[in-house]
């Protein structure tokens, strides 16, 4: 469970200040998916940030299994996410001139796993997201619906509890788009993973579980969960 | 993340830029070049010198002359003294051993002989129907290393000489072996003539003809070699009558063994002598090489000096270029220090390439050139003036590994600080 407790964060000084975030909380069930929706600048990717360490708000808690990860020591954090999180960005952030094998791999050589378990969870990933032919092509020679299956296998290689998307279609036409929604989503309920997805697309949001809106760094509206069938996460495996 | 797998993207990431990795890595090179060719140059240089040394001296071996008075400062008349010595006018006059100075020598510990320099200039060597040579003629010291083309140096005694290829070449021998077994006539003539002494022959025995050694440019090994008795009769046959007829300008003390050589040096001096070894001698040379080879590796340190400059630079750009990337790794949990790490093993690894191309460039160079450098210099036939040791390449590469992973804290410290969320906004 992910439990945001008054979450503020301001920038600048004095006069000059500028809330992003005012007072944010809400829950999250395990394994649920959760659309962050609203305009840009509205402060949704502040708020992943937020929720996955990367940031510091002044005011307030991120409970992550019963722990406060903006109290942990930014070692501490760091472990984290190499361990319990991932993400997968709007412009894929593949490293064109690596292999697609290496840039899956980056996470696992990042929470440092052996060379041989490397090997079988990468080619794993892979598949699940249909690239296991791919495994020796450079990223740069991918299509741009391959490179964001790239990233989600990068994003799923280290079996994660918790996956940020930021905008994962926004860069994809609608046909492609889809395929990678899928395949979000169908792993996150297979493997009870709980998605949280920052978009500005209403379509998309429609999808998830639980709907946050928000507007200029305040919840306008949270949405009851949809589905109430997210009861016990399947094991941990990638099928 | 594993060390080895950090060397392994840090290297990875230097192929990616290869023109930029390689270009850096030369002018590091460069550098590594110059100090592995004057550690080559030093070592071989003392190499040189060292068989110089040994091929004309004996280690074992002190050069014991009187400690003169008047070293230097020779500033208003001198008392008379009654011990022998050779006037030079002015004032000036170098004190001569005598025969109770050699017996004081001879008395001390460690001491296996002492031998009088003798210095003898015949009139003439010559031998029936050839024409007449100038010469010198000095002890055989069965010591010193030479090369015989015939003959040995195993029994030098009596009537015996040992003579160049020089020599044998023009005393009309047809070939070193064909001179083994035959005699040749010195002549000795007094210096002062006022007894109505007459021009002495002495008939020798050739035992041995040496080779004409590369390296004994420095002492008279163009010179015929004669028995100690022998020379020391020629010595005192042509000095009798002068006031120096028992008096030497030197005398060489061979010392028991090598580790004795600084303590019965120390003796000696102590005895009111000046002596020297053969080090001594020769220290001059040992002090021009590495005078020289420290000029040489400062004008490499001044290269790797301009290089960190470069190293520096490729890496900040190496940062900017990469800050998406930085990002990216950072988000997903890579700590900060693995982050440094991981640009100071690219700075690593552009030293270890530098370093590996420089001194590979400088063996190959080096290795080419020996040949024609003992052309150009006359040097001995397997001498080798530049002389590449294993540890050298391991330092010279260790060394600028060092010095480039110290060149990239800076830009690594900026990528390590890099904030993701920043990082990641770049497109």
């Amino acid at each position: 469970m992910i439990e945001v407790k008054s979450l503020t964060k301001t920038y600048g000084k004095k006069q000059h200040t500028f809330t992003a975030l005012d007072d944010v909380s809400f829950t999250i069930p395990d394994g649920a998916s959760v659309a962050i929706l609203g305009k840009s600048g509205s402060g949704k990717s502040t708020l992943m940030h937020a929720m996955s360490g990367l940031d510091r708000p002044q005011v307030g808690e991120v409970i992550i299994n019963g722990e406060d990860i903006l109290k942990l020591k930014t070692k501490a954090v760091d472990k984290f996410r190499a361990t319990k999180m991932s993400f997968i960005f709007q412009s894929f952030f593949v490293q064109a001139n690596e292999t697609c094998f290496d840039n899956v791999s980056l996470p696992l050589e990042i929470a440092g796993v052996s060379h041989a378990e490397r090997k079988k969870k990468v080619t794993a990933a892979l598949e699940a997201v249909e690239l296991g032919d791919k495994i020796k092509s450079k990223a740069k020679n991918l299509s741009g619906g391959q490179k964001q299956r790239l990233a989600v296998a990068r994003a799923i290689v280290n079996e994660p509890e918790v996956l940020f998307a930021d905008e994962p279609t926004g860069n994809l036409d609608s046909t492609t788009g889809d395929v990678i929604e899928d395949l979000l989503f169908g792993y996150a309920k297979r493997n009870g993973m709980t998605l949280i997805i920052v978009t500005h697309d209403a379509d998309l949001a429609a999808k998830c579980d639980i709907e946050v809106r928000i507007k200029d760094g305040k919840i306008e509206s949270i949405s009851e969960p949809r589905k109430k069938e997210v009861t016990k996460p399947a094991p941990r495996r990638i099928q | 993340m594993r060390l080895r797998d950090t060397i392994r993207r840090a290297g990875r990431s230097l192929k990616n830029a290869k023109a930029r990795t390689l270009l850096t890595s030369l002018a590091i090179g460069v550098g590594a070049f110059t100090i592995t060719l004057s550690l080559a140059a030093g070592t071989g240089g003392r190499e040189y010198a060292g068989d110089i040394v040994s091929s004309n001296t004996n280690v074992r071996e002190l050069y014991v002359q009187p400690k003169q008075d008047t070293q230097g400062s020779v500033s208003g008349p001198q008392e008379y003294d009654d011990t022998p010595s050779m006037s030079f006018g002015g004032g000036f006059s170098l004190k001569l051993l005598e025969q109770a100075d050699i017996d004081k020598i001879t008395e001390l510990d460690n001491v296996e002989s002492v031998t009088p320099v003798y210095n003898v200039t015949p009139k003439y060597v010559t031998r029936q129907g050839e024409k007449k040579y100038q010469t010198t003629v000095e002890a055989f010291l069965g010591t010193i290393q030479q090369e015989y083309l015939a003959g040995n140096g195993d029994n030098v005694t009596g009537e015996t000489v040992v003579i160049p290829d020089s020599y044998r070449e023009v005393l009309g021998f047809e070939s070193a072996r064909a001179a083994i077994g035959q005699t040749v006539d010195i002549v000795v003539s007094p210096v002062a003539a006022a007894g109505g002494l007459q021009d002495k022959t002495y008939s020798l025995k050739i035992v041995g003809v040496t080779k004409k050694s590369d390296l004994a440019a420095l002492s008279g090994q163009s010179s015929l070699q004669a028995s100690n008795d022998v020379v020391k009769e020629m010595y005192q046959y042509a000095q009798q009558g002068t006031p120096i007829e028992n008096a030497y300008m030197a005398a060489t003390v061979l010392a028991t063994s090598e580790d004795a050589v600084e303590d019965l040096k120390k003796n000696i001096n102590d005895q009111g002598y000046d002596a020297q070894t053969a080090e001594d001698l020769m220290s001059f040379i040992f002090q021009f090489i590495n005078v020289l080879q420290g000029v040489l590796i400062g004008f490499g340190a001044l290269a790797v000096l301009t290089s960190i400059f470069g190293i520096i630079n490729t890496q900040y750009i190496s940062v900017l270029e990469r800050t998406q990337q930085i990002g990216l790794m950072k988000a997903l949990g890579m700590r900060r220090r693995d982050v440094g790490r991981l640009f100071k093993i690219e700075a690593a690894w552009i030293g270890f390439l530098g370093g590996a191309i420089g001194s590979g460039l400088a063996f190959a160079v080096g290795t080419a050139a020996n040949p024609w450098i003992r052309d150009v210099l006359t040097l001995g036939e397997k001498t080798n003036l530049l002389i590449f040791e294993p540890w050298t390449f391991a330092a010279v590469i260790i060394g600028l590994m060092l010095v480039s992973v110290g060149a990239g804290i800076l830009p690594a410290r900026k990528a390590a600080k890099l904030d993701p969320i920043e990082a990641l906004r770049t497109e």
